[in-house]
């Protein structure tokens, strides 16, 4: 659905790439993430995506549409939400999502259904400029699937929401995700990128490190560890040890014969502890 | 067509929940209450002139007269010293002392001082003129031909209107529907638009469409204001709604270039500069030249005032209404390549 082929992007239009040589393929029904800290150039990324950015170099296509000379109609088949929510602020909920469902030419969904998806139905005649940060952001986000996309480009959808509402919008994300829609997402968050991602793309200075499904990615980069607290001369004691390396193999070893053991579990690599080893930066 | 439509009817409704739209009425309201209330008319071309006689009664008879058919106002003093002190306060108004001297009468006439030279051989003239002309057998051979074909002269109020017409279509559309582009640019909502089947060019006729409409209403309002019915209403209708599309679409091309309202000020504040210097033009015909004549309010000053003569040249103004069209379309394309490039960025 999504093709990329050397794509670069310049804000000053020299040599300072906001986005090096990217290649990548999204397929139908793909959940697809870019995963890096801020900065890294995923905004970007999606700016040329869905044509905000004008592109410089490279190829896209976009459900068999060259991006370079899109045809209108290509933005019946895609929604886009957007990093910082840009609604009309003198407008109504309502009224905003009623007035956007009208630039399409396909079927639309109603505005009071998608409200009530976000919990904004209540304030649907409130004007969007008395509304919260997170309340804006989630009409942003809503106003993206009013044209049923099957192409769908979601920039940091849960940034900046309250646990509770960011996991309500995982849930949708994930519904969308049943019915075949086709979605490329940009995260700084690993567990979002975990959850959602069918592959994720580790994405730093512009460049694409590496591209994979979270489990494969563990798998490889992933060492299986062993955390135990135990009671050493009445001290409690907390050890992550290796069920690898020989030296905390003989610990571990010790520390079972000495039978003063809490608590014992085995843990998995994060996503982002495999992020710091593959790129040598944090994700923040 | 459609989307077109929605999308004015959004931007109407924004456009008067923002204060921009009520600018422009606002502006021509200011303009009627100049106009209706603190310009005259005609501006008072009569001075007035401060007498003391010092005559004896039975000759004041033929000073009687005098004064009767005088085009000046002539206010009489008690004496030389009460006319120096008025026109001390009276600083455009002059002082006259008549008085007998033996068998002769001694005229003095008394100026402010500030008065050039050009003006004091003016007036000597036309006092001598004056006496000249009561002599007998005197005979004046001078005769007045009119060399323009139309000589009608509007009032000096109605003569204002054409300037506030042209300025308010030109100018206040310019700057404001670049400040609507520019609003939406920095909310972002401009993005959220770009990414919908709708084409560049909608968004930026919808609010050409806007521009119209709120150029016309505040235009109709001041020339049914000032003019009344002293107004080709129908021609007013063409020539406002080609002269505002062109203001706008002016703006529109100017903003194009431009990221932000800071960094078009410059340019837009030295165009609609440019587009004022055909206003001299305006009031002292003797001062056209070519340079003036080619930058568009010129043509459009000069169509706005045909409309309020009783015999306007009604053909000029759509030959105007005409060239504005086509200009507005040319400039409309050129925006519209050019935004492709820039309104999301
Ligand atoms: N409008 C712009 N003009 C110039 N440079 C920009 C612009 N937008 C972004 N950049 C630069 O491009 C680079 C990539 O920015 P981008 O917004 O794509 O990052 P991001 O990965 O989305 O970060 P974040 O997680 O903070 O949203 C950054 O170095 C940024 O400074
Ligand atoms: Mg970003």
């Amino acid at each position: 659905m999504i093709k990329v082929k050397g794509l670069y992007h310049s804000y000053s239009n020299d040599d300072k790439y906001a986005v090096k040589d990217a290649n990548f393929e999204i397929k139908k029904g793909e959940v697809f993430g870019f995963l890096g800290p801020s900065g890294a150039g995923k905004s970007t990324t999606q700016g040329v995506l869905t044509g905000l950015l004008p592109i410089q170099k490279g190829e896209v296509t976009i459900a068999g549409y060259d991006i370079r000379n899109p045809k209108k109609e290509m933005f019946n088949l895609i929604g886009v939400s957007f990093e910082q929510s840009n609604v009309y602020d003198k407008l109504t909920a309502y009224e905003n999502l009623n007035f956007y469902r009208k630039l399409f030419d396909v079927k639309t969904r109603k505005p009071k259904e998608l409200l009530e998806l976000v919990g904004l139905d209540h304030v649907a005649n409130k004007k969007a400029g008395e509304f919260s940060k997170g309340m804006k952001h989630r009409l942003t986000f809503i106003r993206s699937m009013i044209n049923n996309p099957i192409i769908w480009f979601l920039d940091e959808p849960t940034t900046g929401l309250d646990p509770a509402i960011a996991s309500e919008i995982k849930e949708i994300i994930k519904k969308e995700k049943e019915k075949g829609v086709t979605i490329f997402l940009t995260t700084h968050n690993m567990y979002v990128a975990d959850e959602l991602c069918d592959r994720i793309a580790f994405i730093i200075d512009g460049e694409i490190k590496l591209i994979d499904s979270p489990r494969n990615l563990k798998l490889k980069y992933g060492k299986k560890l062993v955390e135990v607290e135990h009671f050493e001369n009445d001290i409690l004691k907390k050890e992550s040890l290796s069920l690898i390396e020989p030296k905390d193999k003989a610990r571990l070893n010790d520390i079972i014969t000495a039978g003063n053991i809490e608590i014992m579990h085995t843990k998995e690599a994060t996503l982002e502890e495999i992020f710091i080893k593959v790129t040598g930066k944090e994700l923040k | 067509m459609k989307k077109l439509w929605f999308c004015f009817k959004k931007d109407l409704v924004l456009s008067f929940k923002s204060w921009y739209i009520y600018t422009e009425l606002l502006m021509a309201f200011v303009f009627i209450i100049i106009l209706l209330f603190i310009v005259p008319e005609n501006f008072d071309s009569t001075r007035t002139i401060y007498a003391y006689f010092d005559l004896k009664p039975a000759e004041m008879n033929r000073i009687d007269e005098f004064i009767n058919e005088s085009e000046d106002e002539i206010i009489l003093l008690d004496s030389r010293a009460d006319v120096v002190d008025i026109l001390k306060k009276e600083k455009s108004s002059i002082g006259m002392v008549v008085s007998k001297q033996y068998r002769q009468l001694d005229y003095e006439i008394i100026l402010q001082g500030f008065e050039n030279e050009k003006l004091k051989t003016l007036m000597k003239t036309d006092f001598l003129m004056h006496f000249i002309e009561e002599t007998p057998r005197y005979k004046s051979i001078v005769t007045t031909t009119t060399l323009m074909g139309n000589n009608e002269k509007l009032s000096d109020r109605l003569n204002m209107l054409p300037v506030f017409l042209t300025m308010n279509a030109s100018f206040m559309g310019l700057f404001i529907i670049a400040s609507y582009i520019f609003l939406d640019k920095e909310r972002g909502t401009i993005r959220a638009l770009t990414v919908t089947p709708l084409s560049v060019w909608q968004y930026l006729l919808s609010k050409v469409g806007l521009l119209v409409m709120s150029g016309l209403v505040s235009s109709f309002i001041t020339a049914i204001f000032v003019a009344g019915t002293k107004v080709n209403y129908i021609g007013l209708f063409f020539l406002l709604v080609t002269t505002n599309i062109f203001g706008s679409v002016l703006g529109l091309y100017i903003a194009s270039f431009f990221k932000d309202m800071a960094s078009a000020m410059g340019w837009m504040y030295s165009v609609i500069i440019l587009l004022m210097f055909p206003s001299f033009s305006y009031y002292m015909p003797a001062f056209s030249p070519l340079a003036l004549k080619l930058l568009p309010s010129y043509p459009m000053l000069f169509a706005y005032r045909e409309l309020f003569f009783e015999h306007g040249n009604i053909s000029y103004v759509y030959n105007v209404c005409l060239m504005f069209s086509i200009l507005s379309i040319i400039i409309f394309l050129m925006a519209n390549k050019k935004f492709k490039e820039t309104l999301t960025i």
